[in-house]
């Protein structure tokens, strides 16, 4: 099992060194610093079974056949068209016969208990932890991708373990764990695994988030979203030019998912890591920032994060704390109500702040929740009503505004 | 791949660069011989194209050694085979076992080969992506025996088979196969005459997709200038010593995967050193019998193999056909 970076990379020695001394001289002072209950129980878990080569064949939704055997994915706005015995540019879905397969059904390659603001979601169950799972692949290929030695290889090549979505909800109930997390790779392309676990996991009490690219067709994510309790997606820019080149993808997908996203109701967050020079211009940050408050709303949180060399990007600097300064105040000014700093411990941008009255709700260090000041969802100063998912019970309540539509008629 | 200049490279350079610029341009183009015809040698036999390739080993050496004869211009085959390959050297044979697959027959006429040039049998190996494929297209595996090895780049821990660090060339970021970049030091790349359903072709450039990690990111835009990008790297292109393209169960249709309705019993391999060349002559014959079977050639069936005149732009070897030599043998 590996343990990926998620969107956070390493922290720097300084920082570490910062947050160490902070935290003991805050434990000092004032007597009241222990770490979280979701500190206690997170770590890699280790699941029993074989190590295998992350092989397990399972019929694909979402594909149509084509003449002479050829197959015509319809999962991902790249609609590959992929010839027997090849397979498609995730590298886990493969055509037999005129028969399309996914190859990754239930081999996880990375397990481990997350606190949900490693996802990060911060206006989702703040403070607890999320089940994180991922098998390998991925249908984009992202320049400066920080678990790319899993979401860039084939299943063959990473170590995995064959886990049924009865077993992994089970696994889930006995840590008593209340998210389940499709994270880390890319889980649209373990579809029909992450579709089957949610929607079991819905069923036993236990909800499900989808961390992902947004690189997805208008049918699968509207039918996945019966399942699953909340959505981040990685907003990677906001140029066409920026998805051609840094990821062999496009942009204009992604917002047709926000799109959806917003019409269908499901709490969602973004998150835009910001690379030096790429996509940091105050430009292109208010462009984004303006079209998510034109077309999703300005309750939707945005978090700019912090850039660190990696993969094939090994060539810029780490992101300067204040170009993300300043991509958030920038964000702010467009008229977004939640707007973060990301892999930035202790920076002030980490933590919520009522975005009537401006009092702070909830005070983050890191991935720990330090400080929830929230009230049923509310400011406990004005009482606004603060957007987000706030327990369990509204989590599992969610219903896609389609489906509700669908069952009225 | 990529180059970073030292000062002294850079001072050097800078040297050549305005030594050059004092010459006349007349001067430069005077003792500028024309560039030399590549040479690419196709020998066939009609007895191959009755029973299963197996059955002809013997044959197939011949003409192999026939072809190695023609393209190093020797007419003894050991002296042909030492003039390409040397007793140090190691080599990696690339099959395709992937759908329409290399036959090991073919194979086994270059490991004769390469015995008669003294290569020792422990410095062979036979090798492709994953055992499974390897076993399911007739290759016996030896990991770890005596004589000459065979096995998958996924053979032993997982994930242990690439390297774990990515390597770019032009556009493309890979990790390349372990036996390629620490088991071997000379290659030779053994493809089927075959059709690509993306590339058009699948030959002895596009064999080495079998060689990185992530060949499902380069199929887009006909896999070009993917192909050409992934030979060029230090660990294939310079080492790359010799073609040899198993015709002896073609297919002119529907590949990668086997399509019985579409085999064209070819009946010979077609030998090159110029890797470039090879493909252009293969993409050439196979196009020839799209057409003689009333089907349209692959360029205008929407796949154009294209990665061939790029590989030729960027002087890997010669992509154009007037200035190919091709000898029947």
């Amino acid at each position: 099992m590996q343990r990926p970076a998620d969107v956070r990379a390493e922290p720097s020695r300084r920082q570490v060194l910062g947050w160490g001394l902070a935290c003991a001289a805050t434990s000092l002072l004032k007597g009241t610093w222990r770490a979280g209950a979701q500190q206690d129980v997170a770590g890699q878990i280790e699941l029993a079974g074989p190590r295998l080569p992350g092989v397990n064949r399972h019929p694909a939704m979402f594909w149509e056949p084509r003449p002479e055997q050829r197959v015509r994915c319809t999962l991902c706005p790249r609609e590959c068209e992929v010839a027997d015995v090849e397979r498609g540019y995730c590298g886990v879905r493969e055509n037999q016969g005129g028969r399309y397969q996914t190859l990754v059904y239930g081999t996880l390659c990375s397990a481990n208990v997350d606190p949900i603001e490693k996802k990060p979601l911060f206006h989702y169950l703040p403070g607890t932890n999320a089940f994180s799972i991922a098998t390998a692949g991925c249908n984009i290929e992202c320049k400066f991708c920080q678990n790319w030695q899993i979401s860039q290889f084939r299943p063959e090549q990473v170590e995995s373990t064959l886990v049924t979505p009865e077993r992994l909800v089970a696994i889930c109930q006995s840590r008593s764990a209340p998210t389940i997390a499709y994270t880390y790779s890319e889980p649209v392309v373990f579809y029909e695994y992450m579709h089957d676990v949610a929607a079991l996991a819905r069923q036993r009490g236990i909800g499900s988030v989808m961390i992902s690219n947004g690189y997805i067709q208008s049918a699968p994510l509207r039918q996945l979203c019966r399942h699953l309790t909340a959505v981040k997606i990685d907003f990677k820019a906001f140029t066409e030019k920026f998805y051609r080149e840094m990821c062999a993808a496009e942009l204009k997908p992604v917002l047709a998912t926000l799109e959806i996203l917003k019409e269908i109701g499901i709490w969602f967050e973004l998150v835009i890591l910001i690379v030096p020079t790429l996509n940091d211009s105050p430009q292109e940050v208010q462009d984004m920032s303006r079209w998510v408050v034109a077309h999703l709303g300005p309750d939707v949180p945005m978090h700019f994060t912090r850039f660190h060399p990696t993969y094939r990007v090994t060539n810029l600097p780490p992101t300067p704390v204040q170009t993300l300064e300043r991509c958030r105040q920038i964000a702010l000014d467009a008229g977004v109500h939640y707007v973060y700093a990301g892999n930035v411990t202790m920076h002030p941008g980490e933590n919520t702040y009522c975005h009537s009255c401006r009092t702070e709700l909830i005070r983050r260090v890191g991935f720990q929740v330090r400080n929830n000041r929230l009230r049923e969802g509310r400011c406990p100063q004005c009482g606004t009503l603060i957007p987000g998912v706030w327990s369990q019970e509204q989590a599992l309540a969610f219903k896609p505004r389609d489906a509700a539509t669908d069952a009225q008629k | 791949m990529y180059y970073y200049p030292t000062r002294r490279r850079f001072l050097i350079g800078c040297g050549a660069a305005a030594a050059g610029a004092a010459l006349p341009v007349t001067r430069l183009l005077a003792g500028t011989d024309p560039p030399a015809k590549a040479r690419v040698v196709i020998a066939r036999d009609d007895a191959l194209q009755r029973g299963e390739p197996s059955e002809h080993g013997q044959l197939l050496a011949k003409l192999l050694d026939a072809a190695v004869q023609k393209l190093t211009d020797t007419p003894d085959p050991v002296a042909a085979w030492r003039r390409l390959f040397s007793p140090r050297q190691r080599v990696g044979i690339k099959v395709n076992a992937l759908g329409r697959a290399t036959q090991p027959v073919v194979v086994d006429a270059i490991v004769a080969g390469l015995r008669q040039a003294g290569v020792p049998a422990e410095h062979i190996i036979i090798w492709d992506r994953f055992d499974t494929e390897l076993v399911r297209a007739g290759f016996k595996l030896n990991k770890t025996g005596d004589g000459v090895r065979c096995r998958g780049t996924d053979a032993d821990k997982i994930g242990s088979g690439y390297q774990s660090e990515v390597e770019k060339s032009g556009e493309v970021g890979t990790c390349f196969s372990r036996i390629l970049t620490d088991e071997v030091d000379t290659l030779i790349s053994v493809p089927v005459l075959k059709d690509h359903n993306l590339a058009g072709v699948s030959l002895g450039m596009k064999n080495f997709y079998g060689a990185i990690h992530n060949p499902n990111k380069y199929h887009g835009n006909n896999c070009d200038p993917y192909i050409a990008d992934v030979v060029a790297h230090r660990y294939i292109g310079p080492r790359w010593r010799l073609t040899v393209v198993d015709g002896t169960r073609a297919q002119y249709h529907g590949g990668p995967g086997l399509r019985p309705a579409h085999t064209w019993l070819f009946g010979g391999l077609i030998v090159g050193t110029d890797f470039v060349a090879v493909d252009a002559v293969g993409a050439h014959l196979l196009d020839e019998q799209r057409r003689s079977e009333g089907m349209k050639p692959v360029a205008e069936d929407g796949r154009p193999a294209r990665h061939i005149a790029t590989a030729g732009t960027r002087g890997l070897g010669v992509a154009e056909l007037d200035r190919i030599e091709r000898i029947e043998v």
